[in-house]
């Protein structure tokens, strides 16, 4: 029986020391995708938490493999040819079903009130003109990433409807992405920010994110798409000062002014015109 | 027994070598480049390199496809392209499709070229208007940020009309391969327009070697 206690006593400290280390370690680490955005830091602490709540019961079980397999394996006696009869300890297994009835119930809770509080603005647009510049960080800046086999472009309806190939965002103003496609279903996949959203023909799919940090960043599609789809990515999205913004917008802005005529009015979502395809 | 445990391995490792070299030879062959010709010119302090390609409504038995799709649309005589790192290429397409529809009109404006612009049959221009006639083809790096549309001939023009674009860009100084493709959904009889041809290289997409 005292070796039993014992035996007991040190599986627990292993188990602690394990977890409470494990823990630190995940508490202090970066997680993907970064901090890049809100919606990435979002999701960066909710991946953090989900950690240091799982590590603790994966350390237990690693505990108690460890113990039974390492530390309390012995060898069967001579003539031996099977084991001693197993019976359930109602105790260990009320505390396991209970600890884990709980983490899973109280996950489900924060996730639900995460959901529940989570920024308006994803979903179908319903708006029938582009949103105003603006004004503030808090207004909304309009962004229509138009997917294609296979390169994406960026339309920019508050600043005249100008089209680039590449994605420039200020810093810290809160970005409404419109994201379709003009043939097959594509996926804009800005991973920094911790978003990606379907692109779909005939659909505008929205979702709002606010960019914090500046930086050159990967953009790629993420729904396989054709011969290229794997090519269909760039690494010159680029999040910028709010100036540096402005002055890109101006360039671009006197880059397209002798060919606006040639791009299309605003719209939600764009029908090849004339709808002929091949000749 | 040893000896028959040995011929085994070395059966196994023939036939290993035999199914590798069927795979890298037949199935996936190296394709044939065409290399851009030096000049004795410069821009920008770089040095200008040619290369001329042309567009044609249906290869024949010509191009990379060696007659295996005569009826497709497709660049000649290949897609698969060589320059020199860090040169000016200067591009001659000898455009003699007719228009299709463009999906996106922004595939209209030229891009990514020296000055944003082109030469069509001598005239300077920086885009094409998208639906009269329209680009037949386009000649498109998205990862160098080219674009150029092909204007189509009239579909009433004589036999052999075409339309002469020559247009400049730069590539980088370090080697490296690039995809280019057409963004005129072109492929015939296909989804959208954008299946045979357009999702096969040696047609409407091929490989630019740089260095």
């Amino acid at each position: 029986m005292g070796n039993r206690a014992t035996s007991i006593r040190a599986l627990i400290a292993t188990w602690f020391i394990l977890a409470v280390a494990g823990d630190i370690g995940l508490a202090l680490a970066p997680m993907p995708p970064g901090q890049a955005s809100n919606a990435a830091s979002d999701e960066s602490f909710v991946i953090k938490l989900l950690a240091v709540i799982a590590w603790p019961v994966f350390s237990a079980v690693l505990a108690g493999l460890f113990f039974t397999l390492v530390i309390n394996h012995r060898t069967p006696p001579q003539g031996e040819v099977s084991s001693a009869e197993l019976r359930g300890n109602p105790r260990v297994q009320t505390i396991w079903i209970a600890s884990t009835l709980v983490i899973v119930l109280s996950l489900a809770v924060y996730g639900t009130i995460a959901l529940a509080q989570d920024q308006p603005g994803g979903g179908i647009s319903t708006v029938s003109a582009p949103l105003a510049n603006p004004t503030s960080t808090d207004q909304p800046l309009e962004v229509q990433v138009i997917a294609q086999q296979w390169w994406f472009t960026y339309r920019y309806p508050s600043y005249g409807g100008i089209e680039t190939a590449q994605l420039v965002l200020p810093v810290n103003q809160k970005i409404q992405f419109h994201v379709t496609s003009l043939d097959v279903t594509h996926a804009f996949w800005f991973y920094a920010l911790g978003v990606k959203a379907d692109a779909v023909p005939l659909n505008d799919n929205v979702f709002t994110v606010t960019p914090t940090q500046i930086g050159t960043f990967r953009v790629q599609c993420g729904e396989l798409c054709g011969l290229w789809h794997g090519n269909m990515a760039d690494n010159t999205a680029m999040v910028v000062s709010p100036s540096d913004f402005a002055a890109w917008i101006q360039q671009q802005t006197a880059l397209d002014a002798p060919v606006m005529k040639f791009l299309p009015p605003y719209s939600h979502t764009y029908v090849p015109s004339p709808p002929i395809y091949a000749g | 027994m040893r000896l028959r445990f040995w011929v085994l391995v070395a059966g196994v490792v023939v036939a290993g070598l035999v199914v590798g070299f069927f795979v890298t030879r037949f199935l996936n062959p190296t394709p044939p480049q065409i290399a851009a010709t030096t000049t004795s010119t410069s821009l920008q302090g770089r040095p200008v390199v040619n290369l001329t390609l042309s567009t044609v409504a249906a290869v024949g038995s010509e191009g990379q496809g060696q007659g295996q799709h005569p009826n497709w649309v497709g660049y000649l005589p290949t897609t698969y392209l060589k320059v020199p790192a860090g040169a000016v290429v200067r591009m001659t397409i000898d455009q003699q499709d007719t228009s299709s529809g463009l999906r996106n009109p922004y595939f209209a404006l030229v891009r990514g070229t020296v000055n944003n612009e082109m030469t069509v049959n001598g005239k300077v221009i920086q885009a094409i208007d998208p639906n009269n006639p329209g680009p037949g083809h386009s000649f498109t790096i998205p990862d160098l940020g080219v674009n150029v549309p092909l204007e189509g001939v009239s579909a009433t023009a004589p036999a052999g009309a075409q339309n002469v674009v020559v247009f400049e860009f730069v590539v980088p100084d370090t080697p490296g391969l690039f995809r280019w493709q057409c963004f005129v959904p072109c492929g015939a009889g296909t989804l959208y327009g954008n299946g045979g041809p357009m999702q096969t290289l040696g047609y409407m997409a091929g490989e630019l070697q740089v260095g």
